[in-house]
């Protein structure tokens, strides 16, 4: 996150990620009468299960581990979507032009380089069905559980404010050999 | 099983070729495959050609799939046309509306070939 408070540089495109919750939930007291590290662990685990049953099913790839590396300031493709109801969040996936092209393409299984389109078009759904996906793995802690529609932001010149003051989960594994980036900023109540 | 005319409709056009190739992936023969990318695009498609299956995703813009499937029940040309939804949202709420609405079965994203010929299959066989 230390990369992320960093004061803007003029003209930079500053995204800020609000995520509000209507108030304290069943699922909200829940999770609170839960220590911290545990639901974190949990979290996470539910994160790094969902991104790879996402890419196993849909991308035809396992993934391979790196252990936790640090986010990186900007990636040149950044997909995010929205978590409302009993969580309240933002879920974002990050990466590098080549490996959203190389996930792109493995998607149509096609040899061709896909256009700038159809590579948002495709970051989008992975961030929408790696969110589904983590859904249903905490559902016994968050049944009611709503995903915005996915937006893609390109380009090397923003930084990505999320406004959230709870937990943060990190996910990073690789793909074809470079790195890709999850990260889970969940609302305090 | 004869070849068949299915209308995919989803937002995404990744997921419709995607959806398209499970398709074939899990052994039904395909005639011609017809795309919308939400329910209002549908819905005109459906005036205009008969189709034997619709796979259709929930969370799209202009008209939503559980609108959609409302909708479909008032389309002569679409009457007893079994419609799967096909979604990353499969909340128990929202399944119950879309069964409740007139679909005949719903598949959670992210789905394997097997998945859908499970689930689609026994659908084209009534």
């Amino acid at each position: 996150m230390n990369s992320q408070t960093q004061a803007p540089r003029p003209g930079r495109v500053q995204l800020i990620l609000s995520a509000k919750s209507s108030g304290p939930s069943e699922a909200a007291i829940k999770l609170a009468s839960l220590p911290r590290d545990e639901t974190q662990q949990r979290f996470t685990l539910a994160l790094d299960s969902a991104v790879t049953e996402v890419f196993e099913m849909m991308v035809g790839i396992s993934l391979g581990s790196c252990g936790q590396v640090t986010l990186p300031r900007v990636a040149d493709y950044t997909a995010m979507i929205g978590l409302a109801g009993e969580l309240c969040g933002v879920l974002s996936f990050r990466c590098s032009l080549e490996t959203a092209a190389g996930i792109t393409a493995k998607m149509l299984e096609t040899i061709e380089r896909p256009s700038q389109e159809t590579i948002r078009d495709a970051l989008g759904e992975i961030c929408n069905m790696v969110a589904g996906s983590f859904k249903v793995r905490v559902s016994d802690l968050a049944a009611q559980c709503w995903l915005s529609v996915p937006t893609v932001v390109s380009g090397s010149d923003y930084q990505l404010y999320p406004l959230t003051d709870g937990m943060r989960m990190q996910v990073s594994r690789t793909f074809g050999g470079t790195l890709l980036w999850l990260t889970l900023d969940l609302h305090g109540n | 099983m004869p070849e068949l005319n299915v209308l995919i409709v989803d937002d995404s056009s990744v997921m419709r070729k995607i959806v398209d190739r499970s398709l074939r992936q899990a052994g039904l023969k395909l005639k011609e495959v017809f795309e919308a990318s939400n329910g209002m695009e549908a819905l005109a498609r459906l005036q205009q050609t008969r189709v034997d299956l619709i796979l259709s995703d929930i969370n799209m813009p202009a008209m939503d799939g559980l609108e959609l499937v409302r909708q479909i029940q008032g389309v002569d040309n679409a009457k007893g046309v079994p419609i799967v939804m096909i979604t990353t949202d499969a909340g128990e709420a929202r399944v119950i509306q879309a069964i409740t609405n007139g679909a005949k079965g719903y598949i959670r994203k992210p789905f394997t070939p097997d998945q859908i010929k499970e689930r689609v299959i026994p659908l084209l066989q009534v």
